[in-house]
């Protein structure tokens, strides 16, 4: 491994920077997001700061059952990402629908049939240190020695 | 060395992230007991596709399943188990404590200028078949018997605490003027004064 290779491992660990979007949830997971960046979760002390910019992210969080309207936006949004990126799907809805997933609703789940989708992160909606902890988790995996495997 | 120190701390993760507390609601989880598939925990659960309720490999045994990316950690599976199956957080604690409990039923409503009186749902509905054999075989009931039949001509409610909520007669009815809602309460034993 090459020194500037170690160098990029060791920054891109400790600066993570996430965009969310939110496609069509009830905002249950949006606020549980929010609450990651309050003072008791903190989540800023792992590095990890929320942009909400696109083309400045590494982590997209997927949030919501994918509306009709967000069927071709969610994957322009993934464009816009540069490389190396991660999608992490928060709460059930962009998972299986939850509890929207029903005959004639607006829903058009899961998101892993638009972009592919590292981590799911279950629950509605999840607690923050579950969301935390999936971000800290998957992250590293995508990041680490993204030049050489690539 | 405090130099070292406070790099350290300038640099990593100050705190490890929080644990969630073990009286926290998590998803719902077996304590063990027998299943008697009564399938109660299906019908009341809110979430499509969050817990089926499976037969094992073992001969006559079942378990209920919760799948995740559907289940809501509502709890209420848990609290309405009669044979409490399923437990999660503290809810069977909360409930000995506060003797609470959870009771469903059934409210089938007809809408009266949509329904046209063709009988469908009342000669579909399973529960109606075994209370009037003559319906199930001939398709016409005088019965007062049963959950609901056509009378003057639109579908009417009679036994509404007979229905099982299947919702069979829902997904039959060609005008969708037949809904069943399913109607939650909770309980309280209260002592007498
Ligand atoms: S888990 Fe409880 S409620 Fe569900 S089928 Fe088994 S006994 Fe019935
Ligand atoms: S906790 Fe609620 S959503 Fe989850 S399986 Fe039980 S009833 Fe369904
Ligand atoms: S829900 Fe099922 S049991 Fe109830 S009235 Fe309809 S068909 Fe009959
Ligand atoms: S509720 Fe629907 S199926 Fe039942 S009698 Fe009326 S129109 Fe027919």
């Amino acid at each position: 491994m090459t020194l500037l290779q170690s160098v990029k491992n060791a920054v891109r660990q400790r600066s993570i920077h996430v965009c969310y979007v939110d496609t069509g949830s009830c905002n249950g997971c949006d606020i549980e997001v929010l609450a990651c960046l309050s003072p008791r979760y903190d989540l800023e002390q792992y590095g990890i700061y929320v942009h909400n910019n696109p083309r400045e992210a590494d982590v997209l969080l997927v949030i919501g059952g994918v509306t009709p309207q967000w069927e071709d936006k969610l994957k322009m949004i993934w464009d816009k990402m540069p490389e190396p990126k991660v999608a992490v799907a928060i709460g059930n809805c962009p998972i299986s629908g939850c509890v929207y997933n029903r005959p004639d609703s607006l829903t058009r789940p899961p998101a892993k049939s638009y972009i592919p989708i590292a981590a799911e992160v279950p629950g509605c909606p999840p607690r923050p240190t579950e969301i935390i902890q999936a971000i800290l988790s998957v992250a590293p995996l995508i990041f680490k020695d993204w030049e050489i495997r690539k | 060395m405090a130099s070292v120190e406070w790099i350290k701390t300038f640099f990593f993760a100050k705190t490890a992230p929080l644990i969630t507390p073990s009286h926290f609601r998590g998803f719902p989880h077996l304590t063990g007991k027998e299943c008697t598939h009564c399938f109660q925990c299906m019908m009341i659960c809110p979430a499509p596709g969050a817990i089926e309720v499976i037969r094992t490999e073992k001969p006559g045994e079942w378990k209920p399943v919760i799948h995740l990316g559907h289940c809501i950690r509502c709890g209420l599976c848990v609290e309405i188990c009669p044979e409490l199956v399923l437990d999660s957080g503290r809810v069977h604690t909360k409930n000995a404590q506060d003797g609470t409990y959870m009771q469903f039923q059934f409210h089938i409503t007809v809408n009266p200028v949509t329904c046209m009186g063709c009988g469908i749902c009342s000669v579909a509905c399973p529960v109606n078949k075994e209370i009037d054999p003559q319906l199930a075989a001939k398709g016409t009931s005088t019965s007062d018997e049963v959950i609901m039949r056509v009378y003057k001509g639109i579908n009417t409610v009679f036994h509404e605490e007979k229905c099982t909520g299947c919702k069979t007669c829902e997904e039959q009815c060609p005008n969708r003027s037949v809904m069943v809602a399913r109607v939650l309460e909770p309980l309280q034993i209260t002592e007498e004064p």
